[in-house]
């Protein structure tokens, strides 16, 4: 999986001719902390302890109906039309309607025997491969909030995306790419708070791309002269004017840490755009992830992406299908949803698996939260983040597990709650981090993605 | 608690004062040696936290410390083995060795630290209070050896630190750097080649601080400051979080900081506007407008705007609301004690609560319920308002379906009138008062577990005085807040806004961290120059255009970034200030500056692009749009859910976090924006092709001469003009426009335009 790793081309400008010339000596440790700057990779922990590598994100915005997915109740069913025998939330966004049952069946696949719903096929052959947790809750019943508190553990204040601290805490597994891109994020509900390094230092940040194969660009990945000959020319001549500056004022780490920096974006230049171009997939992998069909299209070649980013060393990459949202057209909606996400997802997973990349990569899917059992006019459900269902695959996950539950109607957890602070703790965990251990100290305070929570969930690792 | 990640992210982020400045050697100082160690390892269980203490013992004060406790002493001045502290940081059966086991893991008290407290306990155990804590003192400025190259009673201070550490002050910088230095730092923007020339040629003594003189009175100035501040005040033109709506005006915030800056306002009025413009006396209605402006400060916060209980979004805006005013003026983090009592510095929850009183009676909503509304003045003179709400009125009957052509010609018409010379309504983005209120203390933050009632009132532990401002009954003590911080009696006021202005000339505060000067925070490396500074400043009058010509002049700002090797190893930091340390311009700067080199930056000043209502969602997709103005980029609004990809390429920061201390990192895509941008590309184009216009008939020599002297502002070299011809012949043969915008790209991405030297 290293190839592009290893297929480093020749530097356009030589450091160690550059260096020569300036006669420092200092370049090595230029070029060094122009890698490693302020990660703490350098204190990663040792690699048996570490999982997974890397972590692809589906992330499912607008919060899916997990009710309707993956967590079948019976007694919703029966009571359909009824109140809840329980009392309700004190915080919603709308009064609490009665409840609502599951317009769908749902079947028990694999030797694991999960109930998934008839809406996701696809999903359902690849059931042993799924780690459920279906107690997941959070603290905030509003998109923006629960979105925020999902991607950066607080729905208050503007704390790191967990894509920025993962990559400041392991650094990168290929210098010649982002560490963390997210491919077609949302604008609203946080928009960049949802990749933002906030107070990490800027290079941790989420670099966003478009969604369609055309506008998945990294910023300034191309070159408008087309002629690298010529870009080369003018790199040349760029080195022998910061040479002759670097010479006048002694050394000076970051001056030098600058001059290699041409190097390492023109490597990027060479790079990404072969990491990019999905045209050379094989029929049988595009029609795999349902590339080769609509309506599984535009949400396939995504997740194709988010492989081949993964595969070339980015630490974590972040896709995002919406927009589940159904306060009403419930069964219209879940309907087309799934059939858009069901196949591309189930693709994703068959895919890093038959390449041998599941075990150290961790998917993740789910939404900021998910819907009420009960029911929104007569056709739709509102926003429940107080029990729903997310799934994991591979990174040291325990396949073909459901771990905890919610009570019969599936409305609060019953046992086993899984906070989204336990479920951050449990990807670091996964990656190698202790999570009370990651910490970066701004304005005089030790900060960390999990803030005072989070304990990791040991019943799911495998 | 400190963990080996930790301590290692310590020496990156917090640039451990290699350098101590003004310590006699040997003696041990409470503060720089001592305290460090109490609060790193003991304070979380023995500090102001009174809820967290354990065994009734805080190590944050020296009260009680020699208590009897039954037969022991934590502490006995002068005997170190009869101290319990001794006795337990150094006890064989780990289950009583303080720290416990579980801190001790992850960060144990080293040997060296435990002598230093021996000794402080055998010098006599003294304490001191924390060093923000004191009021600035008035300390003559120290005698040198080599006072022949001092200017300004500041250079005193600077060198006697680098005297005492054995070193030398670098020599003075050449002319034209120190005017390209003036204007990048003052401006934001290189000189225009004919400006440096007029510079060049001023033989008079005075030329120096003739030329900062004239920068400070130049617009151009509070455009850059202003900038600086829209930093601290975490400024943006929409909300972000959860809502991205567009926050109503705030742009007029933006304009009244530039414009503060520009009219030298006294810092001090700055800050009461900022926090209770809206509540002074005004005597005209212009007046009361320029000042009401200032509240926006408060508003243009990120607010969680969707959040389906409302008692927690108005006190997550109070939080945001504290915790900045805090960090931006008095360099606390007050939101700490939220939860709990801070766990270093002396704040209490109790503090804390006083404060929410007077931030709960404030408003700044209009509506709590989802979406929220941001609460807008409309501060238009009557006569405009009338004649708005008569605009509003016909347009109303015109659109009419059953309105007659005719009509609808005439009372167009009619509306035109009323419309001539009309300026917009004048609404204004800030808050104004709620009913007055003293809120409960929320135990451990949350608002259903309610404590004791705390009258409104300032933390009173972080000033010289104990006394409390008396909070009005029917307002919100926001003026009485405002005044009490922006008195010279505030011990960390005027130093912290000092602090700011060293770290924005130099790079590094004399407090490295500018937004921390609580325990947690790294000491002054020259605390004398700081109180020094501190002093002046509030003796003319908080005038910050009068402390930038006072450190400008100092021989400390113009010295040379060159310096050899051994004197960048004793001090990479550049901790002592013993040269200038060349650091990279801004991500504002990198734009505007490749903008007037190429001849089309835009110097209209003001107002706003953002042509979206009040409260409406703002389109990321109209951000390529708006850049593609080319204003100064402070002008370009700001987004909190996405920003300028040029912009976050060059640690633009995130405008949701008050940021004193912008970043400056060296990454790829930097490269990859100067090498490939449409900016980088227009530009050099545009200035390629007017220099080959304006050198018709020169050799190839010449003309990347002019090339280097125009971006560069400076003369040539000999290899340089050689270069110059091999690249013509080289690039693209035949093609001169294409070679001339290639080479000035190559200068515009070239180091030495974009490092400040």
């Amino acid at each position: 999986m290293k190839t592009l790793c290893q297929n480093r081309t020749s530097l356009p400008l030589t450091r160690r001719d550059m260096l020569k010339r300036a006669g420092t000596g200092f370049g090595a440790l230029a070029l060094h902390a122009l890698l490693a700057r302020e990660s703490v990779a350098a204190n990663t922990p040792p690699p048996s302890l570490a999982r997974a590598k890397r972590v692809i994100f589906l992330f499912m915005h607008g919060g899916p109906s997990t009710v309707d997915l993956f967590d079948p109740k019976p007694l919703l069913e029966r009571d359909a039309g009824k109140p809840l025998p329980f009392d309700g939330p004190r915080i919603v966004s709308h009064k609490t309607g009665n409840l609502l049952g599951s317009p769908w069946k749902f079947q028990r696949h694999g030797l694991s025997g999960a109930p998934i719903s008839e809406l996701l096929p696809h999903i359902g052959s690849i059931a042993d491969d799924l780690c459920f947790i279906r107690s997941m809750r959070c603290t905030n019943s509003r998109h923006g909030g629960a979105l925020l508190e999902l991607h950066t553990g607080s729905d208050t204040f503007t704390r790191p995306s967990m894509g920025s601290w993962i990559n400041y805490g392991l650094g990168s597994e290929n210098d010649n790419l982002p560490g963390f891109i997210t491919i077609n994020p949302s604008g609203s509900h946080g928009g960049a708070g949802a990749w933002s390094s906030a107070f990490l230092p800027a290079r941790f940040s989420g670099t966003r791309i478009g969604s369609d194969a055309g506008g998945m660009n990294i910023p300034f990945i191309r070159s408008p002269l087309g002629d690298e000959a010529r870009q080369r020319k003018e790199l040349e001549a760029l080195s022998a004017f910061n040479v002759d500056h670097l010479a006048a004022r002694g050394p000076d780490t970051e001056l030098e840490s600058r001059i290699a920096s041409y190097e390492l974006a023109f490597r990027m230049q060479r790079e990404v755009p072969g990491v990019q171009d999905i045209s050379n997939e094989s029929e049988h992998i595009r029609k795999l992830y349902g590339a080769d069909q609509e309506p599984t299209k535009s949400f396939a070649e995504q997740c194709m992406m988010a492989r081949r980013f993964s595969e070339a060393g980015v630490r974590f990459v972040q896709v995002t299908h919406r927009y589940w949202d159904s306060h009403g057209n419930l069964r219209k909606d879940h309907t087309r949803l799934s059939a858009e996400m069901d196949k591309p997802v189930a693709g994703l997973i068959s895919d890093l698996k038959q390449r041998g990349l599941l075990e150290d990569t961790l998917v993740l899917w789910g939404g900021e939260f998910g819907r009420t059992p009960t029911a929104q006019g007569n056709d739709g459900r509102d926003h429940h983040p107080h029990g729903f269902t997310m799934f994991l695959a591979g990174g040291g996950t325990k396949p073909g597990l459901q771990f905890g539950s919610t009570d019969d109607y599936g409305f609060y957890v019953r046992e086993n709650p899984v906070h989204f602070h336990d479920l951050h703790a449990t990807i670091l965990h996964l990656l190698g981090i202790d999570h009370k251990q990651l910490t970066y100290r701004y304005a005089g305070r030790d900060f960390r993605l999990t803030d005072v929570h989070g304990e990791v969930v040991k019943g799911i690792i495998s | 608690m400190r963990s080996s990640i930790r301590l290692f992210l310590f020496c990156l982020a917090s640039q451990p004062a290699t350098v101590v400045v003004s310590c006699a050697a040997g003696t041990l100082d409470f503060n720089r040696d001592v305290q460090p160690i109490l609060a790193g390892h003991c304070m979380e269980c023995h500090g102001p936290d009174a809820a967290a203490r354990k065994g009734k013992l805080r190590l944050d004060q020296g009260d009680g410390l020699t208590d009897d406790r039954g037969g022991h002493r934590i502490v006995v001045a002068g005997k170190p083995e009869e101290s319990e502290l001794i006795s337990r940081i150094t006890h064989a059966d780990p289950e009583e060795r303080m720290p416990p086991a579980e801190f001790a893991k992850k960060k144990p008290l080293k040997p060296e630290q435990i002598e230093i407290l021996k000794r402080w306990i055998a010098e006599g155990a003294k304490y001191e209070k924390h060093w923000s804590l004191v009021p600035p003192a008035n300390p003559a400025p120290p005698a040198v050896a080599n006072s022949s190259w001092v200017e300004k009673p500041l250079d005193h201070f600077v060198l006697a630190a680098i005297e005492a550490a054995g070193q030398q002050p670098t020599s003075r910088a050449d002319r034209r750097t120190l005017a390209r230095r003036a204007w990048l730092d003052l401006h934001g923007l290189p000189p225009a080649a004919a400006e440096m020339q007029a510079f060049l040629l001023d033989n008079r003594p005075d030329a120096w601080p003739r030329l900062i003189d004239s920068l400070l009175a130049s617009p151009r100035y509070g455009e850059r400051w202003g900038r600086h501040w829209l930093d601290v005040a975490r400024y943006s033109d929409s909300n972000g979080m959860d809502e991205d709506i567009a926050h109503p005006a705030a742009w007029r915030f933006r304009d009244y900081v530039i414009g503060a800056f520009n009219d030298d306002k006294p810092y001090d009025q700055f800050i009461v506007e900022q926090l209770a413009g809206d509540l002074l006396p005004a005597e005209n209605p212009e007046r009361t407008r320029a000042q009401t402006v200032g509240v926006g400060f408060l508003s243009v916060g990120p607010k969680m705007l969707a959040c389906d209980d409302p008692e927690k979004m108005r006190r997550d805006i109070v939080d945001e609301q504290i915790d900045t005013t805090g960090r931006a003026f008095l360099g606390m983090t007050l939101g700490c004690a939220r939860c709990h009592d801070h766990k270093f510095d002396p704040v209490s929850t109790a503090d804390y609560y006083g404060l929410a009183g007077i931030f709960m009676s404030t408003k700044t909503l209009t509506k709590y319920s989802v979406v929220a509304q941001i609460y807008t003045y409309d501060l238009s003179d009557s006569e405009h308002k009338q004649r708005w709400a008569k605009i509003a009125e016909l347009e109303k009957q015109r659109d009419k379906k059953e309105t007659s052509a005719e009509d609808k010609s005439r009372l167009s018409a009619e509306i035109d009138v009323l419309r001539k010379d009309l300026p917009l309504p004048f609404d204004v983005i800030g808050v104004t008062e709620n009913p007055t209120e003293d809120t409960p203390v929320h135990v451990r933050g949350d608002y259903l577990t309610l404590g004791e009632t705390v009258p409104r009132r300032v933390p009173v532990a972080l000033s010289a005085t104990a006394s409390q401002p008396e909070m009005p009954k029917a307002q919100s003590g926001r003026l009485e807040l405002a005044r009490w911080i922006a008195s010279p009696e505030n011990p960390f006021t005027a130093r912290v806004i000092v602090n700011r202005v060293w770290r924005w000339h130099f790079g590094r505060g004399l407090v490295p961290t500018p937004d921390n000067f609580g325990t947690l925070g790294v000491r002054p490396t020259h605390p004398g120059l700081l109180d020094h500074l501190a002093r002046r400043l509030v003796e003319s009058g908080w005038s910050l255009k009068a402390l930038h010509r006072e450190i400008m002049v100092s021989a400390t700002y113009r010295q040379s970034a060159v310096a050899d090797r051994a004197a960048k190893e004793a001090d990479p930091e550049n901790a002592l200030f013993a040269r200038w340390q060349p650091r990279r311009v801004e991500s504002e700067v990198v734009r505007d500056a490749i903008l007037t080199k190429s001849g089309r930056l835009d110097l209209t000043m003001g107002g706003s692009m953002l042509k979206v209502r009040a409260n409406a969602y703002v389109d990321q997709g109209k951000l390529a749009e708006y850049e593609k103005v080319l204003r100064r980029t402070v002008y370009l609004p700001v987004l909190r859910s996405s920003g300028y990809d040029s912009q976050n390429a060059f640690d633009f920061p995130d405008p949701a976090l008050c940021e004193g201390d912008r970043r400056t990192s060296t990454v790829a895509p930097q490269a990859l924006f100067l090498m490939n941008s449409p900016l980088v590309h227009e530009s050099s184009k545009a200035l390629a092709d007017t220099m080959i216009e304006k050198t018709s008939g020169a050799s190839a020599r010449e003309r990347a001469a002019w090339l280097v002297r125009h971006i560069l502002d400076r003369e040539a070299t000999e290899t340089e003009r050689l270069r110059g011809e091999t690249f013509l012949s080289g690039y693209a043969p035949g093609d001169e426009a294409a070679t001339w915008s290639a080479f000035a790209r190559v200068l515009f991405a070239s180091n030495e335009f974009l490092y400040i030297e």
